[in-house]
């Protein structure tokens, strides 16, 4: 399946504007001076693309500027899919277009700094000034954390931002020889995904059981027990005695040269393949805008508007947040880039802003066809997110799976069709 | 106008530059958490979730007072259902009865479309001629859902697995039964071509 057919379901309209669009790619310098009222969104994710959408949904008055330097958006959920072969990265690749068709003015640029007084954002050389920011870069990662880390960057994988380096892991996979080992190292909570890990563990050794039968998975895991939907995880594991899952062995040093990690007991463990799911904080442009906390990890917010508690008309969103009782998803970051644009737009028009409350539904793949989910539902009560209920399935089944690629078909139309 | 009127109109959201949008009114702001599965205003883009643009109002709530009571059993609903409860169904039953329904993008196989044509007969007793349903005899519309969750609803009762053992539906379980699975799907890909 090529790139453009598979893109091209959330194009059903606007191609032309699209193209128009792509003639006459926008400028910094074009945003230097504010005409009307503007709200900036940092990173094209599943927070901020979301958000930018839904700000022109619910105003088409306010310009919106949207800030991502990639051109392209991989979707992480799903990506686990790519390591096993039962999905192409292509299947979850789109691009901005429809974004653009509904007026949000997307900048393929990094910011570089926030000046809260000014009300402005640093890009470049260049200054876009806003009514209204809201940032929702994700996550970075601690590499200084694992010893070795920082200087392996580009050779020990993460994949924990799908594209090339999940691209990259497959391929990795795919070569290892049969009867070779592979390594994957899950970091402390909190980081993105709860499931992730557990997710791409049933991946890998559904590939591993399929292809290469004398081959092994060991899990080195940081925490003390799974992190989420353990006795589902751990009974779709029971299919695949190929894994070896180690409970509290965080990972503190890695050598490249030698094919080694070693966990903080001391234990030195070889490997053929390695994934290094690294220790995570909010993305940089949040630490280095003083948005986060004392911990210096993560950014606590408002719970009806998502304005951060400590600077004024600065929203954040998605992963980089902390203190709302929910997962770091995608589809809780959806569904604050939701929230988060109803309330910035109702605060520009000095309107009150009505309680809204996110959801949470993380379906896990535990073979190539059988999925398991966990679904979270939640109210307002005292001016913060409470958790109404938390559901299981009541164990892994194809319907599950189908409803999951039923969930991100939706869910992907949602943010950026 | 003096500076304090234009203050407390805008206060009473009565001007402002923009009129009321899509996400104003009740029930429209809670309803953007179902639009990560149910579509933009309810207007389901896949197989398998249902769609909830133009969904007569006794019936979303019916179907929400079941999924939280667990009659109908959905991991996934379950949860939400008693969002929707704690927020205020009539509102959003109001808000999705108001949107504008488009029959679901998925596309259909037109030789099981006609094969369902022949055998929907039995549906129309109930579902009238139309499939959009009667209220009074508290039947829904199935015009224009996705076939994927029309069939998948029909093997449920099937299986007695939606709302076992109501009284209410044991008609429609019957004639379910007699039905073999590949005709259940040819039904559904018909009811979902109907407009
Ligand atoms: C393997 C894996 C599987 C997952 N599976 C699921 C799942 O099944 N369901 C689910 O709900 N969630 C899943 N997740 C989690 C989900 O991907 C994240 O929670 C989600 O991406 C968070 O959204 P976000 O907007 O916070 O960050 P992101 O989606 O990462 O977006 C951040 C964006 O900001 C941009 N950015 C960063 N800094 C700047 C800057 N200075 N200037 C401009 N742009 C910037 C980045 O380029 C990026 O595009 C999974 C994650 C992984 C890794
Ligand atoms: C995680 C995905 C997901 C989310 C989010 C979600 N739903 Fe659903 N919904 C489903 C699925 C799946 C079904 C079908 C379940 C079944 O088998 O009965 C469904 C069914 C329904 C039905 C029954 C439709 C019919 O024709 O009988 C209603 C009504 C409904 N949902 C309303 C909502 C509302 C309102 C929200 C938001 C508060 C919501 N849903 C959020 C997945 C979701
Ligand atoms: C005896 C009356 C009766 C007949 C005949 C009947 N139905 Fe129904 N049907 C109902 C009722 C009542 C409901 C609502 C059930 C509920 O409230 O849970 C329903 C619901 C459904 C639903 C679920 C719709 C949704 O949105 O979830 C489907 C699908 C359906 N019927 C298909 C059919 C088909 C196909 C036929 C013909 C083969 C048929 N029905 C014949 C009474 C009937």
């Amino acid at each position: 399946m090529t790139v453009s057919t598979r893109r091209a379901f959330l194009q059903t309209s606007g191609t032309g504007l699209a193209l128009l669009a792509a003639g006459c790619a926008p400028k910094v310098s074009d945003f230097a001076q504010k005409t009307g009222r503007r709200v900036v969104v940092i990173g094209g994710g599943w927070g901020g693309a979301t958000a930018a959408k839904y700000v022109r949904l619910a105003d088409p008055s306010i310009e919106v500027v949207l800030l991502e330097p990639n051109k392209e958006f991989v979707s992480c959920p799903f990506s686990n899919l790519v390591l096993s072969g039962v999905r192409t990265i292509e299947s979850m690749t789109f691009d901005y277009s429809r974004l653009r068709d509904h007026g949000v003015r997307v900048l393929h640029e990094m910011a570089t700094a926030i000046e809260p007084e000014a009300r402005r954002v640093k890009v470049g050389d260049g200054y876009l000034p806003y009514d209204r920011l809201i940032v929702s870069p994700g996550v970075e990662f601690q590499w200084e954390q694992v010893e070795g880390l920082a200087a392996a960057q580009d050779r020990v994988l993460h994949a924990w931002k799908a594209g090339p380096q999940t691209v990259e892991l497959a391929r990795q996979l795919q070569s290892m020889a049969d009867g070779g080992v592979f390594v994957l190292t899950i970091p402390p909570a909190a980081y993105r995904c709860p499931p992730g890990p557990y997710e791409r563990t049933c991946q890998v050794a559904w590939y591993l059981k399929t292809r290469k039968p004398k081959s092994k998975l060991i899990v080195l895991d940081a925490n003390p027990n799974l992190v989420s939907k353990a006795a589902l995880f751990r009974a779709a594991w029971a299919n695949y005695p190929n894994i070896e899952y180690r409970a509290s062995n965080k990972v503190v040093k890695v050598d490249p040269g030698a094919r080694e990690v070693t966990t903080e007991l001391g234990d030195k463990v070889k490997y053929d393949v390695l994934n290094l799911i690294p220790p995570q904080r909010a993305g940089t442009i949040a630490v280095q805008a003083d948005l986060v906390g004392a911990d210096k990890r993560w950014c606590e917010v408002n719970h009806l508007t998502y304005e951060s508690v400590k600077y004024k008309n600065i929203h954040v969103i998605g992963d980089s947040t902390i203190g709302l009782p929910v997962p770091k998803s995608g589809n809780v970051a959806n569904a604050m880039g939701k929230i988060c644009a109803v309330a910035v737009v109702n605060l520009l028009n000095d309107k009150p802003v009505p309680p809204m409350a996110p959801g949470n539904t993380c379906y896990s793949w535990v073979s190539d066809r059988e999925a398991i989910a966990v679904v979270n539902s939640y109210k307002i009560e005292g001016g913060k997110v409470v958790q109404i209920e938390q559901k299981l399935t009541p164990g892994q089944s194809e319907m599950w799976a189908q409803n999951a690629v039923g969930w991100a078909n939706s869910i992907w139309h949602d943010m950026l069709g | 106008m003096p500076i304090i009127l234009i203050s407390l109109l805008l206060a009473l959201g009565l001007t402002g530059p923009a009129a009321a949008g899509p996400l104003d009114g009740p029930g429209a702001p809670q309803a953007l958490v179902c639009s990560a599965c149910h579509g933009f205003a309810g207007q389901s883009q896949s197989n398998t979730m249902p769609i909830l643009a133009g969904m007569a109002p006794w019936y979303f709530k019916k179907s929400i007072q079941d999924y939280a009571a667990g009659k109908r059993t959905s991991p996934e609903m379950e949860p939400y259902a008693k969002q929707v409860l704690q927020f205020g169904v009539d509102d959003m039953a109001a808000y999705f009865a108001g949107q504008k329904r488009t029959a679901s993008p998925v596309k259909l196989d037109s030789a099981a479309v006609e094969r369902g044509r022949a055998a929907a007969v039995q549906c129309t007793l109930c579902h009238g001629v139309s499939g959009k349903g009667d209220p009074a005899k508290g039947v829904p519309d199935l015009t224009g859902q996705p076939p994927g969750y029309l069939r998948h609803q029909m093997l449920l009762f099937k299986a007695d697995r939606r709302s076992p053992g109501d009284a209410q539906l044991k008609v429609i379980k019957a004639l379910m039964l007699t039905i073999p699975d590949e005709q259940l799907a040819d039904l559904a890909q018909y009811w979902s071509s109907v407009r």
